[in-house]
């Protein structure tokens, strides 16, 4: 199995992990980008049925990928909140619950597109919220991703996705995480948030995860 | 009775359509009248005839009689609505309004006609629902949307009759049903409503009936002109090669085709497929440039208003020919039509006969197809058409199997139009064919889902979507009431690309895979016109005419026909005749060669034999077996054997299928004998195991799309929607992702399984195809080379990979493809 990919990417030591999220060993630093929490609740209150369990369990992949990796520190790549309909009583209490748990963690927010209209997360969640792009620990993090960028960043937004195609009619459509020199754009990290499939260039990297495992993708030209 | 027909006779409306019929020079056909006297009776029923033979009267005048008889000639307009005309196309609704007014008007009577589709201005359907007119042409997704308003039922109090035309293009869709779940509530509001379908001729007349009329009601069956003469001819490839493969032999014929539509004003020329008509029409004008501009092509990804004008210039017969899909099928009455021209096989008999109907509109004309194979097996089913169509031997079109998703639809319209109880809605539902064996427990499933969201109660909380008051179901948010109204129907659009010029006028659209493809400043075809790729832009390709070069062809994404069970039966006569001496058709003469290379390299079956090749080739083994069932059938049995015999031992195959036959290959040497194959050609657990494959390929997930949409998970996006749509748009395989892991029992993933089962791996035609196999002979052959018949099958090559491994090594396999560079 495997369950996380280690890579060098501007001098420094990252882990992809199958779970949709990056590891900085170094830092004791976790990157998840585009959680959208609140949407299985937003589509609710529109009148279209979702259950709502996937609130609950993107805390307990988060609340799991800090205790394994030993973070100190998340940093949340934008759209933390899907939108303002969605920040109901019965996710902010999953939420809070979450964080009284991690009490000790850093946690870091540069403010996405819906973040814009949803607002900041409640000050109980203790999240410092910047606008975007910012530095933290010397890395450039985006929520939107730059044609020309003068630093090299890490971005949420687009919830890339890759259709890998067989022989025939095989195919397997998957999260992956597009990576080239100068950007890393991570998979989005919450459950129920869809993908838009993106066509690489030659020279960039592809590495496709279901949630369990992880695999780099060759690109052929 | 015999008194009866008198009056009829007598009766001063009859007096008065007959005396228009004369000045027009026309006489009502037997067929007429009969329907004007079973209306004038208070009874419902069907009309069934080939396109083009008067059966828009036959219907329509009945009303109109019954008025003038109930106080001669009025001269003030009926204050309510009559009538209510549906028709399956919006491009129809304008026409329909067109014939009927020509009735109305020559009988100088009060009634006012107008349209409400989807191309109705808001304003003016906002006015009609204020007033009504006397007769309303519309569509099942207008109808459904006006039952969501509360004051419709008052202005239907005085709807004495509905009309439903090409009821047989309805039948088997969602939209079919739809209309069927309309018609069981205005036929509760008013009992003696008067149901009339129209049809084209159907192999399941009387079951086609009663799903129109509901299952509680008794109509009559009226059988129209059918003097109407059709022939069925053949372009034969000059030099036959033996053996066929798709696509391969059409551009051959261009000349020929050309030379036919030279002789004659105006011609439509079909494909089976959007891609076939890019082609050729730009084959047609390679041989002949001079038809620039004379010529048109019409198919369903085209901008509406170029359709538009294509089909003016039909109309009025100043065009020279069109390239046309199923999109000119239906309808409209293109009297210049001298000719019909089918490229590719018919692949059902009763498509054939609505093609060649398209010709020779005129009652009693004779209707031309000229057909155009692309591959030789092909010509067969020509021939096997003519015989078919000759002994009147037509496709039957099933209705559906309670849908949940519509029926989720539907009750919110319901609960938005009004408000409904239960009981009583439970019974009116049951009078919808469709719905007449509903359980109890898929009603309380759908209840339960629209109201609560789901059967988990806590995991739905602040869904309120439908709410019960004193027993009432009613919508009680505005928001959620507009967002219903914009997403009631059945139609699922595939999100698509337009394609439109740098000053702005839009071509139509295609498919987001093809045009990744494509790079910028490269070439392609669309609607006819060589294009150059500026850029694309969101959901735009913004192209410009290019100068000269070539292109390449779009494929837009959507299924082939299906050889029908019928015209395959058909083809496997024709095949047992041959084998007899007994043919003496041109095509079957063209077909020799070929079917004498395939009795000489290997066998040629009779209808008593099942054939089974193997071939060694560099691929490794293949097996090629000839059913005979469709090409949907074939890829359902191909999984099914691919999944028995990897459980037999692990291997890996690829397997391929067209309507003839399947072909699996494979890298193992296991040899099979006829036990074997007899055992994995059981139809014992075949559902079970096609429910098996079906969730490793993903199918279900696919059918997905279209349920979640139905039952109104999804809403489908339009450029500049608002941000509270936008917020609440998800795909429907997140959907269904989210589903499968947190409400495994929802219906709505039984229902789309239950889909693919039926619709897509036709699983009952399967069942019934493996029991005839087991009552057949087997014939194993070892051919050392591919023969005529395995062939186009090694040529379709290697289309699904089938494999019992898991996701990782699925994807580690495919990864090692690409590295090879395959």
């Amino acid at each position: 199995m495997n369950t996380k990919v280690e890579i060098s990417w501007q001098g420094k030591k990252f882990s992809l992990l199958a779970d949709r999220a990056i590891h900085w060993p170094s830092q004791k630093t976790l990157f998840i980008a585009d959680p959208h929490f609140g949407k299985a609740a937003t589509f609710r209150k529109s009148g279209i049925p979702v259950p709502e369990r996937t609130t609950q369990d993107d805390c307990d992949r988060l609340t799991q990928l800090v205790q394994e990796t030993y973070s100190r520190t998340i940093i949340f790549l934008g759209d933390f909140f899907h939108a303002r309909v969605g920040k109901t009583e019965e996710v902010r209490k999953i939420l809070t619950d979450w964080r009284k748990n991690l009490a000790s963690l850093q946690v870091h927010l540069v403010r996405g597109n819906h973040d814009l209209n949803s607002g900041d997360p409640w000050p109980e969640l203790q999240i410092q919220c910047h606008p975007d792009p910012v530095n933290i620990l010397g890395i450039e993090c985006r929520h939107l991703p730059v044609s020309k960028s003068e630093k090299p960043y890490l971005a949420g937004h687009i919830h890339p996705g890759f259709t890998l195609k067989g022989r025939g009619k095989d195919q397997i459509r998957s999260a992956c995480f597009h990576l080239n020199q100068s950007q890393i754009i991570l998979p989005a990290f919450g459950s129920f948030t869809g993908l838009k499939n993106i066509q690489p260039l030659p020279g960039e990297h592809i590495f496709l995860t279901n949630g369990k495992e992880i695999f780099e993708i060759p690109i052929t030209a | 009775m015999k008194k009866q027909t008198k009056t009829a006779r007598e009766n001063p409306g009859t007096i008065e359509v007959n005396q228009f019929f004369q000045s027009q020079g026309w006489k009502p056909f037997p067929f007429q009248k009969k329907t004007w006297q079973a209306y004038g009776e208070g009874k419902s029923g069907l009309i069934h005839a080939p396109t083009g033979t008067g059966k828009t009267f036959a219907v329509w005048a009945p009303p109109l009689i019954e008025w003038m008889n109930q106080g001669k000639l009025q001269k003030k307009r009926p204050a309510r609505l009559k009538v209510l005309w549906i028709t399956p196309l919006r491009a129809l609704v304008e026409d329909t309004n067109r014939s009927l007014t020509e009735l109305v008007e020559g009988l100088q009577l009060p009634w006012t006609i107008e349209s409400r589709s989807g191309d109705t201005t808001g304003s003016r359907k906002a006015s009609q629902r204020k007033k009504f007119p006397t007769a309303l042409v519309t569509t099942p997704e207008s109808l459904s949307l006006l039952l969501s308003y509360p004051e419709t039922r008052e202005s239907f109090s005085e709807l004495e009759a509905v009309i439903v035309d090409e009821w047989h293009e309805l039948l088997s869709t969602k939209r079919g049903t739809q209309t069927e779940l309309c018609l069981a509530r205005l036929r509760k509001w008013n009992p003696l409503l008067r149901t009339w379908g129209l049809s084209a001729t159907l192999g399941n007349l009387k079951q086609a009936m009663a799903t129109l009329l509901g299952n509680e009601k008794e109509g009559v069956l009226i059988e129209g002109d059918t003097r109407k003469k059709f022939v069925v001819k053949t372009l034969i490839p000059k030099n036959m090669e033996r053996f066929p493969w798709s696509g391969h032999l059409g551009g051959k014929l261009v000349e020929q085709v050309a030379q036919a539509i030279e002789k004659k004003t105006t011609s439509l020329v079909f494909t089976n497929v959007r891609s076939q008509t890019e082609y050729w029409f730009d084959a047609l004008l390679g041989v002949r440039p001079e038809w620039k501009g004379q010529i048109g092509i019409h198919h369903g990804s085209i901008d509406r208003k170029e359709r538009t004008v294509i089909e003016n210039r039909l109309r009025t017969g100043e065009i020279k020919a069109v390239v046309c899909t199923s999109s000119l099928d239906l309808g409209v009455d293109f009297s210049p039509v001298e000719q019909v021209i089918q490229i590719g096989g018919p692949k059902g008999i009763a498509r054939l006969l609505q093609r060649a109907g398209r010709c020779g509109h005129q009652p009693g004309a004779t209707s031309t197809v000229i057909c155009v194979p692309t591959q030789a097996m092909e010509l067969i089913e020509y021939a096997a058409a003519r015989k078919s169509m000759a002994k009147g031997k037509i496709e039957e079109r099933e209705p559906l199997n309670a849908p949940l998703d519509l029926l989720a639809q539907h009750l919110i319209t319901l609960a938005l139009g009004g408000g409904f109880k239960e009981a009583e809605t439970i019974s009116e539902i049951k009078t919808a064919w469709s719905y007449r064996n509903l359980t109890r427990q898929e009603w309380d499933w759908t209840v339960e889902f629209i109201v609560r969201g789901g059967k988990t109660l806590q995991a739905y909380d602040q869904f309120k979507r439908v709410v019960i008051k004193d027993g009432v179901y009613q919508v009680p948010s505005s928001l959620i009431s507009r967002f219903h109204r914009m997403s009631i129907g059945t139609i699922t659009s595939d999100p698509a690309i337009t394609v439109q010029f740098q000053k702005g006028k839009t071509l139509g659209t295609i498919d987001e895979s093809f045009i990744a493809r494509i790079k910028k400043g490269s070439h392609f075809f669309f609607s006819g016109k060589l294009l150059t790729l500026v850029r694309i832009r969101d959901l735009t390709a913004v192209v410009k005419l290019a100068r000269s070069g070539k292109g390449v062809i779009p494929v837009w994404g959507g299924g082939k026909f299906p050889l029908s069970s019928e015209l395959a039966q058909s083809v496997r006569e024709r095949i047992e005749q041959f084998r007899l001496g007994k043919t003496s058709e041109p095509e079957m003469k063209a077909m020799q060669g070929t079917l004498q290379l395939q009795n000489e390299e290997s066998h040629l079956p009779a209808l008593s034999e099942f054939l089974i090749e193997k071939t060694i080739t560099n691929d490794g083994v293949n097996w090629f077996l000839f059913p005979f069932a469709g090409r949907l059938a074939h890829e359902g049995l191909a999984s099914l054997i691919a999944h028995r015999m990897s459980q037999l031992e692990p291997m890996t195959l690829s397997v391929s299928f067209n309507d003839y036959g399947l072909s699996l290959c494979s890298n193992s040497e296991k040899e099979i004998d006829e036990t074997t194959w007899r055992t994995l050609l059981r139809p014992e657990g075949l559902v079970e195991e096609l429910l098996t494959c079906m969730n490793q390929s993903e199918m279900a997930k696919r059918q997905f799309r279209e349920v979640a949409r139905v039952a109104g998970l999804i809403f489908q996006g339009y450029p500049g929607a608002q941000k509270s749509i936008k917020q609440v748009q998800a795909s429907g395989g997140l959907f269904f992702d989210v589903f499968a892991k947190y409400d495994p029992d929802n219906l709505l993933l039984t229902q789309a399984r239950k889909e693919v089962l039926e619709r897509q791996l036709e699983a009952k035609r399967l069942t019934e195809k493996l029991r005839e196999i087991q009552n057949q002979l087997f014939v194993l052959r070892n051919p050392a080379k591919l023969t005529p018949f395995s062939f186009p099958l090694w040529a379709e090559s290697l289309r699904t990979q089938i494999s019992s491994e898991s996701w990782s090594d699925r994807v580690r396999k495919m990864a090692q493809e690409l590295e090879a560079g395959n």
